[in-house]
């Protein structure tokens, strides 16, 4: 235990001993842990999005003006029996006039002379999120376009499937950026915790000459290390939480015509941990390659 | 024997007694430090055998290393105390290193520099001390885990010659209570003064071996 309290307090002393280069190494943890933070941002604020708009998106069947009352039951039977279905509406004739009017109500005016409503009836599904991948929407589709008494079956997928990409694309960049930020991050701590190796050559010498254990001696130059990574990711952290808000506030108006201001949220608990985790790992990092001097 | 056929040491064949008091003089480059760094086995003879209490020290393992120089004392002619850290910091450093608790450490480090009459100083730092004051800390680090063997590599070098003496005084006290000492300085006057057995150096022989 007391090799922990000693490369602990030792660090510390350190980090106060050359804090200006030490600033240097956690600003470098900082920016690489505020870039891969910024990045996982904009991806679980995708993702979410995307799960409410794969929810929310119309799978719509289309019914032919004679479909008979069997051919209807057998077409909610298929439903009912679909995995992927949540729940269901039928829109009348009437209804979707109605709709149509609400809607467009200028281009409603060309309809107003018509005795009956021109719009066919249609089933509007909604969709299980975890279960509408591609694949099963598009056997969905193939499983009832043929079915009688269906005159046409559509699913606005493909905007989503595009913003799948983008989004799967945003995450590739920001791991990538990321890992090449974060190794020159490692070697900026390594440089740091070397030239405090170097400050204190003298006592690691003495400490050598007294028989001190190698973890007593590179223990404190991994701590100091972890400590830079964790104190960098922390700062991180505040500023993205700091931008976010600014961000969030001056951008609602425009952001709430495109977005569910419910789905803008900062990163969950559980991501703040893993970034402070990942940085203190890099950190550690640092000092390992910086403790491997010590022999 | 360094590269490229030059020799630090050589034929250099040496008994020291347990508890006995030794300086090891000679010029510059005559080898003593080289001596000195192989008894703390810093560095490995490349022939011969170098050993201290029975054990071949190019034979210990990294951990019997550790444990070996557990049981030495070294002073150096600079010192090497931490200027950041009292007198008390920088002799407790040996019994951090022992892992002994803060009580044990302080009782101890406060016995040792009682010892070397600077027990008033322990708040002290490095720099609010003179030459022969940060000495004196330094041997009583050396002290503090009570070593049955201490080096010291020039530990008046940079002492007057009044200090000197005071120094070797406390060296010839350790010596008294059973510890082996070992000093290598080329200062021939203090030798003479202290008068104890003498081996001598050069270009890497023993010419006198007292």
């Amino acid at each position: 235990m007391h090799w922990i309290r000693y490369s602990f307090r030792e660090a510390g002393r350190a980090l106060w001993r050359q804090r200006g280069t030490a600033a240097l190494s956690v600003l470098t943890i900082g920016a690489a842990i505020l870039v891969l933070g910024g990045f996982l941002l904009a991806s679980v604020t995708l993702d979410r999005a995307m799960a409410r708009w794969s929810a929310a998106a119309e799978f719509s069947i289309y019914l032919r003006d004679d479909i008979t009352p069997d051919q209807r039951s057998a077409i909610n039977r298929m439903l009912t029996g679909s995995p992927l279905v949540a729940s269901r509406d039928y829109v009348s004739r009437e209804e979707a006039l109605k709709r149509f009017t609400r809607d467009f109500p200028d281009l409603a005016a060309g309809l107003s002379g018509t005795a009956q409503s021109p719009l066919p009836a249609s089933i509007e599904l909604r969709l299980k999120p975890q279960r509408a991948d591609a694949a099963a929407v598009d056997a969905l589709a193939r499983e009832m376009r043929p079915a009688a008494g269906v005159s046409d079956v559509r699913f606005d997928r493909r905007w989503l499937e595009r913003l799948a990409r983008m989004a799967a694309a945003i995450q590739w960049v920001g791991w990538g950026l990321g890992a090449v930020l974060l190794l020159a991050a490692a070697l900026t701590v390594a440089t740091v915790v070397r030239l405090s190796l170097h400050a204190r050559r003298d006592e690691v010498e003495v400490m050598q000459l007294m028989g001190a254990p190698l973890g007593l001696l590179r223990g404190p130059l991994v701590v100091e290390g972890i400590l830079q990574g964790g104190l960098g990711a922390a700062l991180a952290l505040v500023v993205l939480g700091a931008a976010f808000a600014v961000g969030q506030h001056q951008l609602a108006a425009d952001l709430g015509a495109i977005l569910d201001p419910s789905l803008v949220a900062f990163l969950p608990p559980s991501l703040w941990a893993a970034l402070v985790a990942g940085g203190m790992v890099v950190g550690g990092l640092g000092g390992v390659l910086a403790a491997r001097h010590v022999r | 024997m360094y590269g490229r056929g030059v020799y630090a040491l050589r034929d250099v064949s040496l008994t020291i007694a347990k508890s006995d008091f030794v300086f090891l003089t000679g010029p510059s480059g005559a080898g003593k430090s080289t001596l000195l760094r192989l008894l703390l086995r810093q560095e490995v003879p490349t022939g011969g055998t170098v050993a201290v209490g029975g054990h071949d020290l190019a034979r210990l393992s990294l951990r019997q290393v550790q444990r070996y120089r557990r049981t030495l004392g070294f002073v150096f002619q600079d010192f090497k105390l931490m200027p950041d850290r009292t007198v008390q910091e920088n002799v407790g450093l040996v019994s951090r290193v022992l892992g002994e608790t803060s009580v044990q450490q302080q009782r101890r480090v406060y016995q040792v520099l009682k010892w070397v009459g600077l027990q008033h100083r322990m708040n002290a730092y490095p720099v609010e001390l003179s030459g022969g004051e940060q000495q004196r800390v330094a041997i009583a680090r050396a002290l503090v885990n009570e070593p049955s063997l201490i080096l010291a590599d020039e530990p008046t070098g940079n002492l007057d010659p009044d200090l000197s003496l005071e120094i070797m005084n406390l060296f010839r006290d350790i010596n008294a209570r059973g510890t082996t000492v070992l000093v290598a300085t080329h200062d021939r006057e203090l030798i003479r003064r202290v008068a104890r057995r003498t081996i001598t150096l050069d270009h890497g022989r023993v010419v006198e071996a007292g």
